[in-house]
């Protein structure tokens, strides 16, 4: 893969540009999108915009350093054209206001976009037990339930504002689970993210309602690079939930996030995404979004427990593999996903298992579905290390192929180092059973539905695991996507 | 030390080309020997020793052994005792030694083999214009680095024929021996290609041993099956642990012709196999199977790529690895089936049985799929002995170590018992439970 990595600047060069910083800033700060282009006078500006304590600084200049001595991974199962990483702004903001202290200071045209998404947030307010931390183009705009969450001592808030507020517990955790120089996405990430979320769970407490963030794409040709960091402390749960939808646009769209997941002793997470961003036009393949995604959870504490469930159904390229690294004795991780390609979509994606402490169990529960000219792959590592006595690990991936033009694979790498280590895999690839369509037809049931109900059948065991509201909204989406890919 | 022109060839790649240059000198190959030893080496320095992420060797550690400066066999020391000690009762007559990469009609003995196969040094088939385009084709797309060291280095071989519509009773048993040194590292480069006509059916044993350690036999072996042809081969690693073993299978499937391959492995410093198989017309079945015990510092490697070419092809593969003390197995297979390859049916299972701690057992079994009306499966565990079966075995008076070495034998057997030649499967038990006691003594 052919990338245009920036040159990087002598060790004098980076020097002398301090100098310049510290008396006069060039950057226009006041303006809402950045010039094009990334060096570190752009790092410099993102951190003096957000007003930003020393530590931030440096973390996003030592990720930038690392960044540019990296490579774009080349191994995924995509293709697309080289990303131009200087034809990108690396900040938008919709217009600046001061402090909201309410919902009537937003944006209306904002709020507007939001109702068009289906988060009224003033309803949601009253009737729901959401609370909505609405992400627009890197700027949180409006928290909601905030003060019912705060009665708890939970702590969610837009991540800038966890820098101002609590910047002891973003110093500690931020880049533990997924350091700066993990990848070369994650660590652009951590040189230029904007926004994104901040969760923190004091000890002994269970959220008293699920936290949920909608992101959405809106500046044309702006990298959304959310950054998410949630913390669990002893004995408490959170369960989180990410939706994504975005407009149709015609430039491809990069979006690198990164979340971590931190629980302590005895903590779960439970983190659920529905990813539905635009794929691209259908015929052609052009302009989707490209989600090149870390998401990584690390059991830290004994007993702990991270789950990650996935509907991927959306974006032109996927490249996602939500981890969990199981340190603590006793912890669990585990793997939900359903991921349907279908047009000209290109998904390479899975979840990684890291097996350190003892009595450590994990199981993955995969499903692919891919249609039209897609290719959907399942990668995915088990790893056993030394330390790793009595860990157990169950595996399943299907996949199921819809049309004779679209690709299914499936790439599981197991590793185990120690003996007591049990570990299982299994997978299969089919096609939809004409058996079980003929039998529904014959009840007089139409293709498309016998189709749609074969496959929410496939993906079930997925679904279950996705709270209520989810799991409906999963299997409309579902049948909304195979509808022109089948008939 | 290279200096930095960029066209000098750096690395570990200078060993095998300086190597190289002094096997021209010396050996000045007849064509069309040479000009395919130079296609390969260029094959050679195009692919490069892997590095630590290659696709193909994701993982086996190959640096020791490309930082090894070898020598090439001059002086062979094999005599009729040492060949006597590898054969199989029933194959004593139909035993074709190929003694440090050369064929060795001497040593060998054909003389229960039918008429309707015919045995020649690959220096006499290459007349055939149709051989030798076959060698030169597979030399231009060789993709395993080793296999490319081979055609490098090689000029000469057996060739194996059998006639169509020919019913080969008796197994025929190729026997690799290497000779070893004692002062130097080694290397032998064998090669092996076999057709079999129409309709025939031939039962094929492949054993590769040692008389010494310190050789690194590095071999490729081509089968080519024609239409409703059937192969059954019994390949058994048996190498002794210092040396390094390489083979690269690679088979060629027509129509309705099935291919039945039992591998066995003991292991050795570094032992790998490479089973590149084409299922290249519709009805084409393979079946591949493979089973290693290994101890001590003992590895063993499987990369398996099928390639499902045609409508309507079976392929299934089943491996097993038995791992104790610091041993290391691994499985990296890949299913592949190409557009329009319909009807495709393809199983794969990876069991390992871990007795350790400081053993390592990987696996990465690989479905590539572009046809949509196909039944692919993979699966892969590792685990241990039972603890209740242990029980219920010591609670009828086994001790733990009979016990443990009777779980651990009929985990094999499964594998075991797929070999067609009865001799060789008992021998093998044989040599497989001894093992296995000294462990759990």
């Amino acid at each position: 893969m052919k990338t245009n990595t920036v040159p990087k600047p002598s060790v004098s060069e980076v020097l002398e540009n301090k100098d310049d910083y510290k008396y006069g800033f060039t950057t226009d700060i006041e303006s809402d999108v950045f010039l094009k282009g990334l060096d570190e006078n752009v790092i410099r500006a993102i951190s003096q915009k957000k007003n930003e304590p020393p530590f931030m600084l440096e973390f996003r200049l030592k990720a930038y350093r690392k960044w540019l001595t990296m490579k774009e991974p080349a191994w995924p199962n995509v293709k697309y054209p080289p990303i131009d990483y200087q034809n990108i702004s690396y900040y938008a903001a919709p217009k600046a206001r001061k402090k909201l202290e309410s919902l009537d200071e937003v944006d209306p045209e904002i709020l507007k976009t939001f109702e068009k998404l289906g988060i009224p947030l003033e309803e949601q307010k009253r009737l729901s037990n959401v609370a909505v931390d609405a992400v627009f183009d890197s700027v949180s705009v409006a928290t909601t339930h905030k003060k019912k969450l705060m009665e708890h001592g939970i702590i969610f808030c837009p991540i800038s504002e966890a820098v101002q507020e609590y910047p002891e517990l973003v110093e500690e955790y931020l880049g533990t689970v997924v350091p700066v120089g993990d990848n070369f996405f994650a660590a652009l990430n951590s040189a230029v993210f904007t926004d994104g979320s901040f969760v923190y769970i004091p000890p002994d407490t269970v959220s008293p309602m699920e936290l949920s963030t909608y992101f959405r794409i809106n500046t044309e040709e702006t990298g959304q690079f959310e950054r998410t960091l949630i913390i669990c402390a002893e004995n408490s749960y959170v369960s989180y939930l990410e939706g994504c939808t975005a407009p149709r646009f015609d430039t491809n769209q990069l979006h690198a996030a990164v979340v971590e997941l931190v629980t302590l002793d005895n903590a779960e997470i439970k983190y659920s995404t529905v990813q539905n961003w635009y794929a691209g036009d259908k015929e052609t393949g052009k302009g989707g979004i490209y989600n090149f995604v870390t998401k990584r959870g690390k059991c830290l504490g004994k007993d702990s427990k991270i789950s990650w469930t996935q509907v991927e159904t959306g974006s032109a390229i996927t490249w996602k593999y939500p981890s969990c690294i199981l340190m603590g004795d006793n912890s669990s991780g585990e793997f939900y996903s359903v991921a349907l390609t279908n047009g000209h979509m290109q998904a390479d994606t899975g979840t990684k298992m890291i097996h350190i402490g003892r009595n450590t169990r994990s199981s993955i529960i995969s499903k692919g579905i891919s249609a039209d000219y897609s290719s959907n792959s399942y990668r995915g590592l088990v790893k056993v290390n030394k330390s790793a006595a009595n860990a157990r690990n169950y595996t399943q991936c299907d996949s199921m192929l819809v049309g004779e033009k679209c690709s299914a694979h499936t790439f599981p790498y197991i590793e185990s180092a120690n003996s007591t280590a049990q570990l299982e895999h299994e997978a299969s690839t089919s096609k939809i059973s004409e058996e079980q369509l003929f039998y529904l037809e014959s009840r007089g049931i139409s293709r498309e539905n016998a189709i749609t109900a074969v496959i929410n059948g496939f993906c079930k065991e997925v679904f279950k695991q996705l709270p209520m509201e989810f799991a409906v909204e999963a299997q409309k989406l579902l049948a909304l996507k195979l509808e022109d890919s089948v008939g | 030390m290279p200096t930095t022109l960029t066209d000098t060839p750096s690395g570990a790649e200078s060993l095998i080309l300086d190597l190289h240059g002094k096997y021209l000198e010396e050996a000045r190959p007849s064509e069309p020997f040479k000009g395919l030893n130079l296609a390969s080496v260029r094959r050679f320095e195009t692919l490069k020793f892997p590095h630590p992420k290659h696709d193909l060797f994701s993982f086996v550690n190959a640096k020791e052994l490309a930082w090894t400066r070898f020598q090439l066999q001059r002086d062979s020391r094999i005599g009729k005792d040492i060949v006597r000690d590898h054969v199989y009762p029933g194959c004593e007559k139909s035993v074709l030694v190929v003694a440090d990469g050369t064929f060795r009609p001497d040593l060998s003995d054909l003389s229960a083999l039918p008429s309707q196969v015919k045995v020649s040094s690959l220096r006499e088939a290459v007349a055939d214009p149709a051989i030798a385009r076959y060698l030169a084709e597979t030399i231009e797309s060789e993709n395993d680095v080793f296999a490319a060291i081979n055609g490098a280095f090689f000029n000469d071989g057996l060739y194996l024929e059998v006639e169509p519509a020919a019913l080969v009773e008796t197994p025929a048993l190729i026997l690799y021996i290497s000779s070893g040194s004692a002062s130097h590292p080694t290397m032998t480069v064998p090669r092996v290609l076999a057709k079999v006509g129409r309709h025939s059916e031939v039962k094929i044993v492949v054993k590769y041993a040692g008389a010494g350690g310190n050789y690194f036999v590095n071999s490729t072996q081509d089968f080519i099956l024609e239409e409703n042809s059937k192969v059954l081969y019994t390949h058994i690693q048996a190498d002794p642990f210092e040396s390094w073993s390489f083979a690269k299978d690679r088979v060629h499937l027509n129509r309705y012709s099935r291919f039945h391959g039992v591998n066995v492995y003991s292991g050795c410093k570094l032992a790998r196999r490479h089973h590149e198989v084409h299922l290249e017309d519709s009805g084409a079945e393979l079946k591949l199977d493979g089973v290693s015990v290994l101890t001590g510092r003992e590895q063993a490697h499987n990369l398996v790529r099928i390639h499902h070419e045609a409508p309507q092809c079976a392929s299934a593969q089943h491996f097993k690895n038995i791992v104790n003390e610091s041993s290391r197995s691994s499985f990296d297979g890949s299913v592949i089936v190409n557009k329009g390859a319909q009807l495709t049916n393809s199983d794969q299972l990876i069991n390992n049985l871990m007795l350790s701690d400081d053993a390592h057992a990987d696996s990465k079994p690989n479905l590539m799929i572009y046809a949509d009306d196909v039944k692919c499966t993979h699966g892969s565990t590792v685990g241990q002995l039972d603890e209740e079966q242990l029980f219920y075995l010591n609670s009828r008076g086994l001790s733990q170590g009979m016990a443990k070495s009777l779980l651990t034998r009929s985990f094999a057997e499964s594998i075991l018992g797929e070999i067609q030649v009865p001799a060789v499967a008992s021998g093998l038990r044989g040599i497989l439970s001894k093992k296995l006691e000294a462990n759990h003594a």
